[in-house]
């Protein structure tokens, strides 16, 4: 009997992800508290935490490198958003990615003037169209005309042959199947078949990114940190929207995933006054990083650059 | 039951804006992508969505969802409890414009968009509205009766079918090992105990053969490092210092998770015991004739 059961698939379960002896680094980037202090785990393949909490996302040989800029009036008390300073927190942000003085040769970086420039944001959190409009402007900057800038959510499959460049614009959001909806899950429109990669918390997410029409054209990641959802209910709640005033800015689709998933985890905790776990694991973090090879998920691995207000910065 | 006649025409100046929109499971992504399938987990029959518009206020839409029973519309109720307890139906809860009750087989929200004065209190009128139309009210599932009551966290009580909403609550496992399904019903709560909380679930399977395999299943796969044979229970220290806990009683398996001791475990998963006999006591009296 013994032996029938270990030849049989070994089931993952909570306290494999607890041990941080499965699933990867997510653990890790989820903060886990039972991540790293198990000497058993450590011999069961768990990977090491570092002792000082403060060394994730702060990579000095970074395999990524993202920017996150926060400014206080991005976003007021009644939720409005101001479209001046969030064009200015993007601006801001591409160039510190790019490592460019100047707007223009920052975004020059990334595109080209005969690209056709697909943006897939999100409707149901919705992208918010300050920063819809600011990435409008910086492609404008580049030389490539309003027309070849196509702006779409669930309909963009039809358009995706006629595009050169992906820009992944996402807003945050706990998700009730996949865990969390950010960067990796926004492709999910791509396949028309959408509800067939919910199966295993959306472990097969990844492949989104390796379909023929998607493959390689992504030259930036944008997740709008406005007003991430970290709820568990209906996206609406308006008491499950943080206001985190915040845009995120990268090249690595998984590293702008793990990030997502720390930010989400933190904003969880403090809401409940307690370890509020995301739920179902988003397992399509791991597996986009050690199965479909789109970019890491390691904290140790990737550089956060923080521009901007500190205040409740939580990653 | 026509959804529309639970609606009013107008409340508090806000009315009608537009057709109402009818969904049911095959088009219930059209409305909300995927998140259809917390819904579809629940035996979720139609929905009808109306938005209220007014010159000088944000809109709000109302949407009020037929279950197939009264223990679903509870369910689906469950899923999400913050905010702050209101009197509405059979149970509601209020947060930032947004009320949520059950009542009978009808599940409800009212959203405002914006979380105005005038706006709040139009939600709790059209809420209030809702629920007076409702003819009857219904039952709570028989197996939330079966959670002990001491420590009880009653916001915390979720009842479910399917493994896609334990996942949401509560991940165990990558894949289902307690068997879960249309067929099966669980709750799912936390206890206070001392300066901790524990979490408590309870399964019931249509047949006590169903809960053996899936016990059986459950041990394995979770005490796979500590259980070699299963038995009818089992309590072990798992990661965190902390104790978890299964047991199976005819068609019953109570699991406890996150108690800080072996006593917590056996004290909760006695308790159960008693109460699914107590609650289920006919149901035990007809298998025994049957047999």
């Amino acid at each position: 009997m013994g032996e029938r059961r270990k030849q049989q698939r070994k089931v993952v379960t909570r306290r494999d992800f607890l041990r941080g002896t499965a699933y990867g680094t997510l653990g890790v980037a989820l903060g886990l508290k039972t991540v790293g202090c198990s000497a058993e785990a450590t011999e069961k393949g768990a990977l090491p935490v570092p002792d000082d909490k403060s060394a994730l996302f702060a990579a000095e040989n970074p395999t990524s490198t993202l920017v996150l800029i926060r400014d206080k009036a991005a976003v007021n008390a009644d939720r409005w958003v101001n479209p001046k300073v969030v064009a200015a927190m993007v601006d801001t942000a591409v160039k510190t990615l790019a490592g460019e003085k100047s707007t223009d040769r920052a975004w020059a970086e990334y595109f080209r003037p005969d690209d056709t420039v697909g943006m897939k944001i999100t409707v149901r959190v919705h992208t918010a169209q300050e920063i819809i409009d600011a990435l409008s402007a910086g492609l404008r900057s580049v030389g490539i005309p309003r027309e070849r800038i196509i702006v779409k959510d669930r309909d963009i499959r039809p358009h995706a042959k006629d595009f050169t460049a992906l820009i992944n614009a996402t807003t945050i959001k706990a998700h009730y199947v996949t865990g969390v909806a950010a960067v990796l899950k926004n492709y999910i429109n791509f396949d028309n078949n959408y509800l067939k990669y919910h199966p295993n918390s959306g472990v097969n997410l990844g492949s989104l990114w390796l379909r023929p029409e998607v493959k390689g054209k992504t030259r930036l990641v944008v997740v709008d940190a406005l007003l991430p959802y970290f709820g568990r209910g209906d996206e609406r709640n308006l008491s499950h929207r943080w206001p985190y005033k915040g845009i995120i800015v990268g090249t690595d689709p998984v590293a702008a995933d793990a990030i997502c998933v720390r930010l989400v985890q933190e904003m969880r905790n403090r809401y409940k006054g307690e370890e509020w776990l995301i739920s179902p694991p988003p397992r399509s973090i791991a597996a986009a990083d050690t199965k479909y090879k789109l970019g890491t998920s390691d904290p140790t691995k990737i550089k956060l650059i923080r521009l901007g207000s500190k205040e409740d910065i939580l990653i | 039951m026509r959804l529309d006649e639970l609606l009013p025409a107008g409340v508090d100046g806000w009315t009608p804006a537009g057709d109402d929109e009818v969904y049911d499971r095959e088009t219930i992504f059209d409305y909300m992508n995927g998140a259809g399938e917390i819904y579809l987990a629940y035996d979720f029959r139609r929905m009808l969505v109306r938005e209220y518009t007014r010159e000088s206020g944000p809109p709000i839409v109302a949407e009020v969802y037929e279950m197939s029973s009264s223990e679903d519309a509870y369910g689906i109720f469950t899923h999400d409890t913050d905010g702050d307890p209101v009197s509405l139906g059979q149970g509601a809860f209020y947060a930032a414009g947004l009320v949520r009750f059950w009542k009978d087989r009808i599940f409800a929200r009212v959203i405002a968009e914006k979380e105005t004065d005038e706006a709040a209190a139009a939600v709790m009128s059209l809420g209030t509205k809702i629920t007076e139309a409702v003819p009857g009210e219904g039952n709570e599932p028989r197996l939330v009766a079966c959670l002990p009551s001491g420590g009880l966290l009653k916001e915390s009580v979720r009842f479910f079918h399917k493994q896609v909403s334990l996942n949401c609550h509560y991940y165990l496992a990558d894949s289902n090992i307690l068997n879960l399904g249309e067929k099966t019903e669980a709750v799912l709560a936390r206890y206070r105990v001392g300066d901790g909380k524990v979490r408590l679930l309870v399964v019931r399977y249509r047949t006590a053969e169903d809960a053996q395999a899936a016990y059986e299943q459950f041990v394995q796969s979770y005490f796979s490092d500590e259980a070699d044979v299963p038995g009818p229970i089992h309590i072990h220290e798992v990661e965190g210092a902390e104790f978890a806990g299964a047991r199976l009683v005819d068609r019953f398996v109570t699991l406890v998770f996150e108690a800080g001791d072996e006593e917590t475990c056996e004290r909760l998963i006695e308790s159960v015991a008693q109460r699914t006999e107590k609650v289920f006591q006919w149901e035990k009296d007809a298998n025994s004739k049957e047999r």
